[in-house]
C-alpha cells in the first residue's frame, strides 16, 4: 500500500512536470524566433528538482519538526531583506541573490509556513474548556498568537507586493487550523471575523491590484491595460475548444497576444494548443496527486506529519485552482503560478521539495 | 473526518475549475475561436490609384502625385512628449498641435495615427532618419490627387475627398470603405465609379504589437480608368482670364457634337485645397464665400434670360402664326398698359420681327406677347428646352422655371395679369433659367431644330462617349428658324445691331444679347448667347455676367474669347 502510493505520487508529479515542458517548449517559440533559454532552463528545473524530491524523501522529517522555528526566522529575515535589497521585476521586489543565485524567499515561505504550524499545533497545550479564562486562552493561543507570527510574513510579501501568495499562506493558516483539531465553531469565528474585517484592507492595495479587482469584475474597463491580460487569456483557452489547435499552432501564444505566458499565464498555452482534453489531463493529474497527498495525511498517525502533509496538499490546491481560474477570468489576476509547470525556478523547485515532503512522510509511516 | 471534509472541499474547487473550463472551451469555444482569429489578422487596405483626368488634347487636368504623411503607432509610442516635441521642431508645427491631432484621431493600438499629411520630402527624409530614436514614428507613401492647372476647369472636374459617412452608408454595397477618396461634384463625382482605383489590400498575420509577422494574401489595387474630357483647357484658360474678378459665366460647345469646349464659372476654387485637407479653415472660407464659389453657375445657376427670351417669343409668334416674319409694329420707347408703363431700350420707331430681334426692342415683344399670351409663351419655352433640365454628364444641375398661370394659381398667389405677360416677354421677373439651358436654345436655333446632348466626356480609358453623339429633332419648323437666325445675325452685323461688338471679319457669328434686371440696386446680369459658324468648328456660346451691367461688357468678352480661340486655331 505504502509503496504503491508512493509509485503513484512519483508518477503523476513526473507526469504534471512533463506536461509542462510540453507547453513551455511551445510557449518559449516567440515571434518566429527560437528562444529555448526558457525551456533548457526549466528542463535543468525538472532534473533537479527530481533529484530534491528523492533527497528530501530519504531525510527523517522529524529534523525538520526540530528546525521548524528556526527555518521560519530565518525566512522572515530575508523577507526582510528582500524588501531592503531586493531585485526589481516586473514592477515587484521579489527576488534577492543569495550566493550568486538570485530567487523569490515568498515562494520558501510557504515551506517555512507549513513547518511552523505544524509544529504549533501539533503541540498539545492543557485546555481548561469550560470557563470563559480557558476559552480566551484558546482563542489566544491557538489562533490569535500564529495568525500574527504568519501575518508578519504574509505583511512582508503582500509589501512586496505579492497578493496572491500573501492570500495562499492564509489558505494554508486556515486549512491547519482546521486539520488541527480546533473546535469547528472557532475556525468559523475567525473566518467570520476575517471576512468582516476584509474590506478595510482596501486601502492597503496597491493601486494595480485594485486595478486588478476591479477589472477582474468586469475586464472591459479597460481592455488594453490590465484588463489585456485576463481577455487574451480567456480568449486563448476558449477558442483552444475541445481538441485545442494543436501544439505550435495556438495563435494567442505563438503571435504574442498572451503576456506572461510561460509563468503565470502557462495554462492559457495549455488549453488553446491542447484543448479541454490536455486541461483536463493536467488537471487529472494534480486531482490525483493531491488525493494522495490526503491519503499520505490519513494514514499518518503523528500530528506533525500529518499537518505537513496537509498544508502541501492545499498549497498545491489553492494554487492550481487560483491559478486556473484566473487564467480563464473566474478569479482575479493575483500573480501565482501553476504548480511544477510554470516557468520559475524557486517555486518550480519549492513545489519539488514540498513533493518530497509527502513522500518521506509516507516512507516513515510505518517506522513507528 | 476533518480531512475528509478537506478532502471533500478539494474536490468541490477542482470541479468547479472542470465546469469553468467546460464552460469557457465548449460552451463558448466558437465565439473565443472567432476572437482569436479576429485578433490575428488584420486587412490593410491599399488604395487604387485614381484614373487621370484629361483634356481634350490630352493635357492632364487631374493627376495622382506622391505624398508623404507622418504616422504614429500608439502601442510604440514610448516617450510621446519627447516624440511630438521632435516632430513640431522637424515640421515646424507646435507641438500641442500634433499632440491634439494624436489624441484625437487614436483609435486602437495597433492601427497607426496621420499626425502629419502630406510633408515635403525633405521632411521626410529626416523624419526616416530618426526612425530609430522614435520606433513608433513611420512614413508613409500614398497618391493623392493633384489638379496641375488649379483653377483651370475646377468646376467641371469637381474636386476629391474622405468619404463622408452618409455617402459611406450608400456606398457601401459598392466596395467604397470609410477611407476611400472619394469624387465631390463635377466629373470626380459623376464618373466616379469609373474613376476610382479598385481597393487591393495585404491580408496580414500580426503579433499582438500589431507587427507583421506573415504576409497572408495580397489583393493589387487596380488603377482607375482614365477619362478624356471634351474640355480644351485653352479655351477655358482665356476664359478665366477674361472673366478675372468678375461673377460670371463663360459656356463653349461645339453645336454639331455637343462636345463642351469650356465651362467655366467665376469665382472659381483651386481644387487642391480640398485635397490635402491641411487646413480647414482654406475650405470653410470657399464654402462660407457669399459669392459661392464651389457653385457651377453654368449649370446650378439660375437667372432670368432678359432679352435672349425673345428667340422663344419670335418662334412662337411665328410657329402659331399670330405674326409673319413682315409684321410691324411702332416702339415709341415704352408700351402703356393701362395705367402702367412698359418701358424699352430705344425709341425704335416701326419695327418688323427681323429688327426688333437685331436690336432687341421690347415694345415689339410686349405686342406679341400679348397675342400669343401667357400659355402659349410658357409651352413653346419648354419645348425648346427652358426650365427642363439638359442631363449634362455633371451632377447638380438645376432645372429653373417658366412661370405661368397654372404654376401661380398651384402657389396660390394670386392671379395672372397681362402686366405679368408682357415681363415673361421679355425674359425678366420669375423667368429662371441655367446658362447651358441657352446654350442648347441656340444650338436649336443655329441647326435648324437639330439638337445634341451637350456633354464634357469625350472617352473613358480607350471607349468613346459614342452615345452623346445621338441628334435629335425639336418640333420647331426650319423656315421660321431660318427668319429667327436672321435677327440673331441682325444683333451682330447690323449697324445698330445690339452685338455689333463682335461681328468679326472672318467669322460668321450671330446671337442674342439681355439684360436681365435684378432686384434691389445691383446691377443687371449682362448676356451674350449665340453661335459662330465658319471656322474650324461650328459652335454655340453664352456669356453672362452676373451684375455686369451692360449687355455690352458680354459682348466684348465673347469677342475676346472668340478671337483667342480664332488665334489659337480651335476657332
Amino acid at each position: 500500500m505504502g509503496r504503491d502510493l508512493e509509485k503513484k505520487i512519483w508518477m503523476y508529479t513526473t507526469g504534471i512536470m512533463i506536461i509542462g515542458l510540453i507547453a513551455l517548449y511551445s510557449a518559449s517559440f516567440e515571434n518566429l524566433r527560437v528562444s529555448r533559454q526558457v525551456f533548457y532552463d526549466q528542463l535543468g528545473c525538472a532534473v533537479l528538482g527530481l533529484i530534491l524530491m528523492y533527497v528530501i524523501s530519504r531525510v527523517d522529517y522529524r529534523h525538520f519538526y526540530d528546525f521548524a522555528y528556526i527555518i521560519y526566522a530565518l525566512n522572515v529575515l530575508l523577507l526582510l531583506l528582500v524588501l531592503v535589497g531586493g531585485r526589481h521585476a516586473l514592477g515587484a521586489r521579489r527576488w534577492i541573490d543569495i550566493a550568486g543565485v538570485n530567487f523569490q524567499p515568498s515562494e520558501v515561505t510557504k515551506i517555512a509556513v507549513i513547518f511552523f504550524l505544524a509544529r504549533y499545533f501539533s503541540k498539545r497545550r492543557p485546555r481548561f474548556l469550560f470557563d470563559i479564562i480557558g476559552k480566551i486562552e484558546v482563542i489566544l493561543m491557538e489562533i490569535i498568537f500564529p495568525f500574527f507570527v504568519v501575518i508578519l510574513s504574509m505583511a512582508l510579501i503582500f509589501k512586496q507586493p505579492d497578493l496572491g501568495t500573501a492570500i495562499v499562506i492564509f489558505g494554508i493558516f486556515v486549512a491547519m487550523l482546521f486539520a488541527g483539531g480546533l473546535k469547528a465553531r472557532y475556525v468559523l469565528g475567525f473566518l467570520g471575523l476575517i471576512a468582516a474585517v476584509v474590506p478595510f484592507g482596501w486601502h492597503f492595495l496597491k493601486s494595480y491590484q485594485k486595478d486588478r479587482l476591479l477589472v477582474f469584475l468586469n475586464p472591459n474597463i479597460d481592455p488594453l491595460g490590465a484588463g489585456y491580460t485576463v481577455i487574451q487569456s480567456k480568449i486563448a483557452v476558449g477558442s483552444g475548444q475541445i481538441f485545442g489547435k494543436g501544439w505550435f499552432a495556438g495563435t494567442q501564444a505563438q503571435l504574442n497576444f498572451l503576456p506572461e505566458r510561460h509563468t503565470d499565464f502557462i495554462f492559457s498555452v495549455i488549453g488553446e494548443e491542447w484543448g479541454l482534453v490536455g486541461a483536463l489531463v493536467l488537471i487529472y493529474c494534480y486531482y490525483q496527486l493531491i488525493s494522495c497527498g490526503l491519503d499520505v495525511a490519513q494514514q499518518l498517525k503523528d500530528k506533525f506529519a500529518m499537518l505537513v502533509a496537509v498544508g502541501v496538499v492545499s498549497i498545491l490546491t489553492l494554487q492550481v485552482v487560483i491559478n486556473i481560474g484566473m487564467v480563464m477570468g473566474l478569479f482575479p489576476v493575483v500573480g501565482l503560478t501553476l504548480p511544477l509547470v510554470s516557468y520559475g525556478r524557486t517555486s518550480f523547485l519549492a513545489f519539488a521539495v514540498m513533493v518530497g515532503f509527502l513522500l518521506g512522510l509516507n516512507k516513515r509511516r510505518t517506522v513507528f | 473526518m476533518r480531512l475528509k471534509i478537506i478532502r471533500l472541499i478539494t474536490s468541490g474547487l477542482f470541479g468547479f475549475i472542470v465546469a469553468g473550463l467546460f464552460y469557457t472551451q465548449v460552451i463558448q469555444g466558437e465565439y473565443y475561436f472567432r476572437l482569436s482569429v479576429n485578433n490575428r489578422i488584420r486587412v490593410v487596405p491599399m488604395e487604387g490609384w485614381r484614373g487621370q483626368i484629361k483634356d481634350r488634347n490630352g493635357k492632364v487636368l487631374a493627376d495622382n502625385r506622391l505624398s508623404y504623411d507622418v504616422t504614429v503607432t500608439p502601442q510604440e509610442i514610448g516617450n510621446a512628449t519627447e516624440l511630438f516635441q521632435f516632430l513640431g521642431g522637424a515640421l515646424g508645427v507646435s507641438e500641442q498641435s500634433i499632440a491634439r491631432r494624436y489624441g484625437r484621431k487614436k483609435d486602437a493600438p495597433f492601427v497607426p495615427v496621420v499626425v502629419a499629411q502630406d510633408i515635403s520630402r525633405e521632411d521626410a527624409i529626416i523624419i526616416e532618419e530618426n526612425k530609430y530614436r522614435f520606433p513608433s514614428l513611420s512614413v508613409q507613401e500614398s497618391y493623392r490627387r493633384f489638379y496641375p492647372l488649379r483653377e483651370n476647369s475646377a468646376h467641371v472636374l469637381g474636386y476629391v475627398g474622405k468619404m463622408s459617412v452618409a455617402q459611406r452608408d450608400r456606398f457601401k454595397e459598392y466596395g467604397y470603405s470609410m477611407e476611400s477618396v472619394v469624387g465631390y461634384s463635377g466629373v470626380e463625382e459623376y464618373y466616379d465609379t469609373y474613376l476610382r482605383g479598385k481597393e487591393g489590400g495585404l491580408q496580414i498575420e500580426v503579433n499582438s504589437r500589431g507587427q507583421q509577422v506573415r504576409l497572408l494574401g495580397v489583393r493589387e489595387p487596380r488603377k482607375g480608368q482614365d477619362i478624356t474630357l471634351t474640355i480644351d483647357s485653352e479655351v477655358q484658360r482665356d476664359a478665366l482670364e477674361l472673366l478675372g474678378d468678375r461673377v460670371g459665366v463663360v459656356i463653349v460647345m461645339d453645336m454639331d457634337s455637343g462636345e463642351i469646349l469650356g465651362m467655366t464659372s467665376s469665382p472659381g476654387f483651386d481644387p487642391n485645397i480640398f485635397v490635402g485637407s491641411r487646413d480647414a479653415s482654406e475650405i470653410n472660407r470657399i464654402f462660407a464665400d457669399p459669392l459661392a464659389p464651389a457653385i457651377n453657375r453654368a449649370i446650378t445657376g439660375l437667372f432670368p434670360p432678359g432679352s435672349v427670351f425673345k428667340v422663344i417669343m419670335a418662334t412662337a409668334g411665328l410657329e402659331t402664326k399670330k405674326i409673319v416674319p413682315g409684321t410691324s409694329f411702332v416702339c415709341p420707347g415704352f408700351y402703356q398698359l393701362r395705367k402702367a408703363v412698359f418701358r424699352c431700350t430705344h425709341v425704335h420707331g416701326t419695327q418688323n420681327l427681323i429688327e426688333a430681334l437685331a436690336h432687341s426692342c421690347n415694345v415689339y415683344f410686349y405686342n406679341v406677347g400679348l397675342l400669343l399670351g401667357a400659355d402659349a409663351i410658357n409651352h413653346y419655352a419648354r419645348l425648346m428646352g427652358l426650365g427642363e433640365k439638359i442631363f449634362i454628364d455633371l451632377p447638380y444641375e438645376r432645372d429653373g422655371s417658366i412661370p405661368g398661370r397654372e404654376q401661380r394659381r398651384l402657389e396660390g398667389r394670386g392671379g395672372w395679369h397681362a402686366g405679368d405677360t408682357l415681363n415673361l416677354s421679355i425674359g425678366q421677373g420669375e423667368v429662371q433659367v441655367t446658362p447651358l439651358q441657352l446654350v442648347r436654345l441656340m444650338t436649336l436655333v443655329a441647326r435648324g431644330g437639330w439638337i445634341v446632348q451637350p456633354h464634357v466626356i469625350k472617352a473613358i480609358g480607350d471607349v468613346p462617349g459614342d452615345t452623346f453623339t445621338d441628334e435629335r429633332r425639336m418640333k420647331v419648323d426650319e423656315d421660321i428658324l431660318e427668319t429667327v437666325r436672321k435677327g440673331l445675325r441682325g444683333a451682330v452685323a447690323d449697324e445698330a445691331g445690339t452685338a455689333r461688338v463682335v461681328n468679326l471679319p472672318d467669322l460668321y457669328v450671330a446671337g442674342k444679347t439681355g439684360t436681365a434686371q435684378t432686384s434691389g440696386d445691383k446691377k443687371n446680369h449682362a448676356w451674350f448667347a449665340g453661335y459662330a459658324k465658319g471656322g474650324v468648328r461650328n459652335i454655340v456660346f453664352c456669356v453672362l455676367l452676373e451684375h455686369g451691367g451692360s449687355s455690352y461688357n458680354a459682348c466684348l468678352l465673347a469677342k475676346d474669347l472668340l478671337l483667342r480661340m480664332q488665334e489659337k486655331k480651335i476657332l
